[in-house]
């Protein structure tokens, strides 16, 4: 399961998510991404209530990281310890910004 | 053999067009039999009306013959001379106009039991009679309670005349109509009283044509009707419903498309019947074919994913002991995929006599694209080692080809180690995987902290940095993937690297292969009936010396 809270202002987007981002709740993430990334150039990705992340969800993060490289800036705030170890096992911590 | 038949009987007594059609000719004899009875009922009642006024025109006629005031006289003075001659007219009006008999009577008016004849005549000849006749003065009892009543009316209530219908006779008395009028003397009061017996034998035989004619032509009728409706009906109502019975039946016989029965009916009840017959029929047999269709489908695809999972078991050495002719060194793998195909895998071989090399990979994502995914990465990082290459070089130049044409942004996490035989010295670089189990002799099971690169695949350019590490003999290396830390239990707990380590440091001196199965039960006992949700992969080392 997991919830995708869009808040959008100009080119400015924060989408704030909450459950597990999964093989099954990432289709559903790329999806909602591709549909409202055009024109954005500052786009945050809220991990408060984000209780797990597959590598399924790691790869919509690396898709999203490499366009976001190409119109702006992209960045993930409130990352948990769980995500947080998943993220650094995985060497996503070297590409993406956390804050 | 042939099928048994139901009888005739049986079959008309079951169909419905039958039924229908026998209860309209029922009902149709009813109403002919009714029609015929009403009919005859009142040509009776208009013949006896006609008849009865008749006999008393012929009655009150005769009257004129008789002088009402010598009545007495005759009683008393026996056949006189006028006597005679008022017979004679009599005689001769009854032969003229066929009456059975004539008679001229005074009834004893105290209580009308009784009467004295005047005249009377009988005339045998006209109905077959043997009436005799009765004397002047002959006396006798009223014969019912009828005639009395009707005498009085005559003479007390001065009744223009009587009729007394005898139908139901017997024997020489034959169906006869009995007409009575007053004979008046001359100051007008009743005399005596003249009757004449007819016989209705005209009724009987105008009534059986009459009802012939009446029964013939309503049932002629009823017949004709009945045929027209059973015809009307088996056109209009039975056939078309017989005809979807039949392809209703046919259909669930056959389950093929049959002859489209079209608008068969301009009643919307059974034209649309078969209207959703037709539809109906075609939507099923569609439905069947997409069925066979999406079987056969399913069956050519399952073969498919059969022989890709034999082919994927088959890419990775899974033959156990695996070095049996190696005494320094113990080694023991499973991949477990969630489907028929994994995204996961691990390999292992000697370089050369003193160099083994350990890989143990996983793709992001599952199924058959990982599985593609896999086994190309799987031959790219394996040739690369067989050259010689250093860990980090490996992972580097693999991440660099991958990055290439990687559309789909797949990438996979990889752990590659080289272990010297001869001194147990360990090279290895880990491209975004697990943190490996590593155990020290008289020691337990403890995840390594080692220096983490990016994932192969998702950006080019990346450097992989490289670290050693010393076995000593009684050493294992325990690598795994992410399916055996979270592994998830029906209501959402992963198992976690904790239960991993718990359950290597049962039995921690233990043999390879009994470390991964310490952990496959584990896992297993903590999932219960859930789902496996990701490929499981599994691989422990055991350093001897």
């Amino acid at each position: 399961m997991l919830n995708i809270n869009k808040v959008a202002e100009n080119e400015t987007m924060v989408f704030e998510l909450e459950g597990r981002l999964d093989t099954v709740t990432a289709p559903e993430l790329e999806e909602a991404l591709k549909e409202s990334l055009e024109g954005v150039t500052q786009l945050t990705l809220d991990f408060e209530k984000l209780e797990y992340i597959s590598s399924a969800g790691l790869r919509v993060l690396l898709a999203t990281q490499k366009q976001m490289s190409e119109q702006g800036e992209m960045k993930v705030v409130h990352v948990n310890e769980s995500i947080m170890e998943i993220l650094e096992v995985t060497g996503f911590t070297e590409i993406l910004t956390i804050e | 053999m042939q099928d048994k038949k139901p009888g005739f009987i049986a079959r008309m007594r079951s169909s419905m067009a039958a039924n229908i059609i026998g209860a309209i000719v029922m009902i149709l004899c009813v109403l002919g039999v009714l029609t015929s009875a009403i009919s005859l009922a009142s040509f009776t009642e208009a013949f006896k009306k006609e008849y009865s006024t008749t006999t008393y025109h012929i009655a009150d006629t005769a009257t004129t013959l008789i002088n009402g005031d010598h009545l007495e006289a005759y009683l008393e003075g026996g056949e006189s001379e006028e006597y005679l001659r008022t017979r004679r007219f009599l005689e001769n009006y009854c032969k003229k106009i066929s009456v059975s008999i004539i008679y001229v009577i005074m009834v004893d008016r105290s209580d009308y039991g009784s009467f004295t004849s005047i005249f009377n005549h009988v005339n045998n000849s006209v109905d077959n009679t043997s009436y005799t006749e009765w004397e002047l003065g002959y006396k006798r009892a009223t014969s019912d309670e009828e005639y009395r009543r009707k005498y009085k009316a005559i003479y007390e209530e001065g009744a223009l005349y009587e009729t007394i219908y005898s139908t139901n006779t017997t024997g020489n008395i034959h169906p006869h109509i009995t007409t009575i009028v007053p004979v008046k003397d001359t100051a007008g009061d009743v005399a005596g009283l003249l009757c004449i017996q007819r016989p209705i034998r005209e009724l009987r035989d105008a009534r059986r044509p009459y009802l012939l004619t009446i029964a013939v032509s309503t049932f002629m009728v009823a017949l004709l009707a009945s045929m027209l409706f059973a015809f009307y009906f088996r056109s209009r109502y039975a056939m078309p419903i017989v005809r979807v019975s039949d392809e209703a039946t046919r259909f669930a016989k056959e389950n093929t498309k049959g002859e489209p029965l079209g608008r068969i009916s301009r009643f919307a009840e059974i034209g649309n019947l078969a209207v959703s017959i037709d539809t109906m029929e075609t939507d099923m047999v569609n439905h069947i074919e997409e069925l066979m269709r999406a079987t056969a489908e399913k069956g050519r695809i399952d073969t498919e994913l059969s022989l890709a999972n034999t082919i994927q078991e088959n890419s990775i050495p899974n033959e156990f002991p695996a070095f049996p002719d190696r005494s320094e060194f113990d080694i023991y793998a499973a991949m477990t995929p969630a489907r028929a195909v994994g995204g996961d895998f691990y390999n292992f071989f000697l370089i050369d006599d003193d160099h083994l090399a350990i890989i143990i990979g996983d793709v992001s994502g599952k199924g058959i694209p990982a599985a593609l995914f896999m086994m190309v990465t799987n031959i790219l990082i394996s040739d690369r080692t067989q050259l010689g290459k250093t860990p980090h070089e490996i992972l580097a130049e693999v991440n660099d080809i991958i990055c290439v044409r990687n559309t789909a942004e797949m990438f996979v996490t990889v752990w590659l180690g080289i272990l010297e035989i001869s001194t147990g010295k360990l090279t290895a670089a880990n491209a975004g995987h697990e943190y490996p189990a590593v155990k020290d002799p008289d020691g337990s099971y403890e995840l390594f902290m080692d220096r983490h690169g990016f994932v192969i695949g998702g950006m080019d350019s990346v450097t992989y940095q490289e670290y050693e590490m010393h076995l000593e003999p009684g050493s294992r290396l325990f690598l795994y993937t992410d399916g055996v830390p979270e592994a998830t239990a029906s209501d959402g707990r992963m198992f976690g690297t904790d239960r991993m380590l718990a359950a290597l440091n049962r039995d921690p001196e233990g043999p390879p292969e009994t470390a991964l199965k310490n952990v496959r039960a584990a896992v297993d006992g903590f999932v219960q009936d859930a789902e496996q949700f990701d490929d499981l992969t599994m691989l422990c080392l055991e350093y001897k010396g």
